[in-house]
């Protein structure tokens, strides 16, 4: 009863929460990336990016989103500087 | 012809593929198929009890692998079915007394005679894993809705397409249909969804299951048991047989109808 009321008020039932889980564990295990190597991979955005703006370090999200065919790198960074380069 | 060699896997211990081994090898036996079950399992053997054979066990696996013996010397006959054999695993010895090139051998050598060998692979996804593929045609890989074996279940069948071993098909035991239809467990779509291998069959928890194992007469043998029907249909699709999708409580049922089609 107390589940059914939860899911009233929006809460996912396990089945579904499992299963949102899953997809990402899965979709890690398969790529063989390891948090570490996410942790480097973001650092070496960061490093590029910092090449042409400046960004808030803090700010940056890096993660692997599966679509229904595909699987897509997600990347969020708050620029707040772009530097002036010279264009050649 | 030679027979079909069938592994049944799963990566996480105990979700139930002695059980499967047992059930299908010997609904195949009552169809009039020749059939023998290896265990693999060395050190941990276990389908020998589910059988109900532990008592006549002479020789092993690993004593046809060292040719102490003929391999017809340690083949088990059943109680009920003359045309259904066990050779059991070894209890004392250490699993890598054989090698995946010896069981390939082995099993080339029984498919020649029997119409299936059925191997059941220990939990793992070593030594003992590699030897119980090494022989096999067809791949069974055997999860339950829980996420520790799924994840493994989906390592196993990596591992499995990189052995070339392409021909693989999922089991799904112990679904509780209540758990699915009030959204606590995942259901066979989900599953199917996060491993994208065909189904073959869905195989509901049943207390069924544990009361033959503990006579040590497998279940298909009992009337009106849903698990043993559910194994009996899972055992006439592994034999090319066209047979509808198990139910499992939640309303996928036709998009699953769309996507079992077997051949
Ligand atoms: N559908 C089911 N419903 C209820 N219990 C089940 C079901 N299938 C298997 N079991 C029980 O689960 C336990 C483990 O089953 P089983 O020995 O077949 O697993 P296994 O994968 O061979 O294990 P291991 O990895 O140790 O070899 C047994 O006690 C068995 O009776
Ligand atoms: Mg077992």
């Amino acid at each position: 009863m107390l589940s059914i009321l939860k899911r009233f008020f929006g809460e996912k039932s396990s089945g579904q929460v499992a299963r949102k889980r899953m997809q990402l564990v899965l979709m890690h295990d398969r790529m063989d990336i390891t948090p570490d190597i996410m942790e480097a991979l973001k650092n070496d955005i960061i490093g590029v990016l910092s090449r042409y703006m400046e960004i808030d370090n803090k700010s940056v999200k890096v993660n692997l989103e599966q679509g229904k065919d595909f699987t897509a790198l997600i990347s969020n960074v708050q620029v707040k500087r772009v530097y002036r380069h010279a264009s050649n | 012809m030679a027979g079909k060699t069938i592994v049944v896997t799963s990566g996480k211990g105990g979700v139930g593929k002695t059980t499967t081994v047992a059930n299908l090898g010997t609904t195949l036996a009552k169809k009039k198929h020749s059939v023998v079950m290896i265990d693999t399992d060395i050190g941990l053997r276990n389908l020998d009890v589910v059988m109900g054979l532990e008592n006549r066990i002479v020789y092993n696996l690993v004593d046809v692998i060292e040719g102490k013996c003929r391999k017809e010397q340690a083949m088990i006959r059943d109680r009920k079915l003359p045309n259904l054999y066990i050779i059991p695993a070894a209890q004392t010895r250490e699993k890598n007394s054989v090698t995946p090139e010896q069981m390939k051998t082995l099993c080339g050598d029984l498919s020649a005679e029997f119409d299936f060998v059925i191997i059941d692979c220990p939990a793992g996804i070593e030594q003992g894993f590699k030897n119980a593929i090494a022989g096999a045609d067809t791949a069974l890989v055997v999860t339950t809705p829980e996420v520790s074996a799924i994840r493994d279940a989906d390592r196993v069948i990596g591992l499995l397409e990189a052995s070339l071993l392409k021909n693989i098909h999922l089991i799904i035991n112990r679904l509780n249909v209540k758990m699915v239809k009030r959204g606590d467990s995942m259901s066979t779509d989900d599953i199917l969804a996060l491993l994208s291998v065909p189904l073959l069959g869905v195989v509901p928890e049943s207390e069924e299951v544990v009361v033959s194992t503990n006579r040590g007469v497998p279940l298909v043998h009992e009337r009106g048991s849903k698990a043993g029907a559910a194994f009996r249909r899972i055992a006439a699709r592994l034999n090319g047989e066209n047979i509808a999708p198990d139910e499992d409580g939640s309303d996928g049922f036709f998009g699953r109808m769309k996507r079992l089609i077997w051949n």
